[in-house]
């Protein structure tokens, strides 16, 4: 039921769209444009001021070039920093089962604690893993 | 005995690791920095001073000198004495515990003792700062309730920020020394 395919239904609601911002783009650009006293002339005159004709899209503008900044900055300032634990491990981890080892099976996936990482990298044991 | 190796930080400044076994169960490591160059001090006064001598210029006003000299002469000592860290060493005492000094380039020092039954593991660990990912070497504290958790994290050597090739050293030399309170018995509890 949920699948992206097109339907006759989205093409109309996409059709109505498309007229309607075109239909907005149009008015915009007479609302603009149009010097007031033509307007007047016609009977149109509760119209906001043509200064927001201007302001809005550079507000527009200098939002997203700010919103550029503020993404990069909340991503900077949600990554742990070097001395907390969430570097090590976190709930999920802590709360982990223990499945008992069986023989000829492939082992169960499970976080392995940083202690015994870094003593199978670091500390090298005479053992099968010699590359050299 | 003491030993020297070169090596280099993250940000690729050339270091040394200075080794130093005082007994079986003690050890010294201390990771130097390069000393203040004076071609980076003479940069930086040389272009406060310009700055300084550009603004006078401009306003005519020569209390700009003035305040340029004491900024500059206070800036170094603030430098010297809070920020630039010539020295960072590491002792390890098995059974006592492990004491962290950092030696600024004004002659202070701060230390820091975490006794040995708080001290879980000295592990490598990596993780993102600025935009990079970088290995640094931390020491895990224990948790009092949980015997399987970490309280506390504690990071070393944060302003030399040596590689993977002085850290894999300095872990070794911890392990061999942490490795001990394993098999020796436990006849030192003080409760």
């Amino acid at each position: 039921e949920n699948s992206p395919a097109p339907l006759p239904e989205r093409a109309i609601y996409g059709f109505a769209l498309f007229l309607g911002s075109w239909f907005g783009f149009i008015l915009y650009l007479i609302w603009a444009y149009i010097p007031e006293t033509w307007l007047f002339s016609l009977g149109l005159t509760y119209w906001p001021q043509k200064y927001w004709a201007v302001a809005l899209p550079v507000y527009l503008l200098v939002a997203v070039g700010i919103g550029y900044i503020l993404l990069f900055g909340m991503n900077m300032m949600s990554t742990a920093p070097l001395n907390s634990t969430d570097t090590i491990t976190d709930n999920f981890a802590k709360k982990q089962q223990q499945k008992k080892f069986q023989e000829e099976a492939i082992p169960a996936l499970r976080d392995i604690p940083i202690s015994e990482v870094n003593r199978m990298f670091f500390l090298p044991e005479k053992g099968l893993c010699q590359s050299r | 005995m003491a030993e020297e190796r070169r090596f280099r930080s993250a940000s690729g400044v050339p270091i040394t690791l200075r080794r130093r076994q005082h007994s079986a169960s003690c050890r010294e490591l201390a990771v130097r920095g390069p000393r203040l160059q004076l071609r980076s001090l003479s940069a930086a006064t040389s272009a406060v001073w310009l700055a300084a001598y550009g603004l006078f210029a401009l306003s005519e006003n020569s209390m700009v000198l003035s305040a340029a000299i004491f900024i500059t002469l206070i800036g170094l000592m603030i430098y010297l004495h809070f920020v630039k860290i010539d020295q960072e060493s590491l002792l390890v005492i098995g059974s006592l515990g492990i004491q962290v000094t950092s030696s600024y380039a004004s002659g202070k020092e701060s230390t820091v003792f975490i006794e040995m039954g708080q001290v879980k593991d000295v592990v490598i660990n990596e993780a993102i700062h600025m935009q990079k990912v970088i290995y640094y070497l931390c020491i895990l504290l224990q948790d009092p309730e949980d015997p399987q958790g970490i309280s506390e994290v504690v990071p070393l050597f944060q302003s030399s920020k040596p590689r993977l090739d002085c850290l894999i050293e300095v872990y070794k030399s911890c392990q061999e020394i942490l490795e001990q309170r394993k098999t020796a018995p436990q006849s030192n509890e003080i409760k």
